[in-house]
């Protein structure tokens, strides 16, 4: 293996990252954003912690009951500026959820506001009991 | 960027450097989703010729409930980042995210100009910008004699 990058190693983050930004070979850190799931009368609502990522830079997919999101950071600060301290790396956020059947693939809505992604997973209509008509012999 | 280094690239141990340096980086990425018991907002702290930029990460804090204060060069950033509204704390199946009042206080290494401070929120991260103050003129402090003897 001659690069080690983490970004090289997620077969999926590839198809995600549109090929009209920067060069895939800059390293770039990437992280595991911390999420809140709760359920709600419709079904679940699930919010993640992107900051620095803004509507543009985001992208939602579904695929194969697998929900993907994928965060992409434009760093603000300039090059010439010297770090004094440093508590948090400045890096692209990534996370994948297993959704179950009773969500309703068609009807996730998304919303980002100040840094943080709401995702709404609604679950869909129960199947109406469908009576089956027995044929006597 | 590598964050464990020794010896020389042709070094027989680069690729165990290599697979340090991945195991670090990994461990760093796990480390950042668990935010229990790190201080929140987390802050980095810029020094540029002419100010100091102060970065911190507050995802999901309303610009009306950002309060940023500075006093004695100690620069103190303070809000209250609320559950959402409609979960009920029995509802929730996974909870990662900081929820509550915080305070995080940065004492400044060098005056600043403290009417120059400007700061701004997008994205979920806040930045001040704080200009560095003109150093002051050296003056002169005339020593008196005391000739009343």
């Amino acid at each position: 293996m001659t690069d080690h990058q983490n970004v090289n190693k997620l077969p999926e983050l590839s198809a995600l990252i549109p090929a009209t930004v920067e060069e895939p070979t800059t390293p770039r850190l990437l992280f595991n954003p911390p999420i809140d799931i709760y359920e709600t009368p419709e079904g679940l609502v699930l919010y993640a912690d992107l900051p620095g990522v803004d509507s543009s830079g985001l992208d939602l997919q579904v695929q194969d009951n697998r929900l993907t999101l994928f965060g992409r950071v434009t760093s603000l600060e300039s090059e010439s500026a010297q770090m004094l301290h440093q508590e948090y790396q400045v890096g692209d956020f990534l996370r994948s959820f297993i959704l179950s059947d009773e969500v309703d693939h068609d009807r996730i809505q998304a919303k980002l506001t100040n840094g943080v992604l709401r995702v709404e997973l609604p679950r869909a209509p129960r199947a109406r009991p469908r009576r089956i008509e027995v044929s006597g012999g | 960027m590598p964050v464990f280094r020794w010896g020389q690239p042709w070094d027989p141990l680069h690729n165990l450097e290599r697979e340090v340096d991945r195991l670090l980086q990994g461990v760093s990425m796990t480390l950042h989703g668990v935010r229990f018991g790190r201080s929140f907002p987390q802050v980095n702290l810029h020094e540029t010729t002419d100010s100091y930029i102060l970065m911190a990460e507050i995802p999901g804090n309303d610009v009306s409930e950002l309060d940023v204060t500075i006093a004695a060069n100690c620069l103190t950033i303070k809000g209250t980042r609320l559950p959402p509204e409609e979960a009920r704390e029995d509802t929730f199946r996974r909870q990662e995210r900081f929820h509550g009042p915080w305070q995080r206080k940065i004492q400044l290494p060098d005056r600043v100009d403290e009417d120059g401070m400007t700061a701004d929120y997008s994205n979920g991260v806040l930045r001040v910008t704080l200009p560095k103050a003109p150093s002051s003129e050296v003056r002169r402090i005339k020593v008196n004699q005391d000739n009343a003897q």
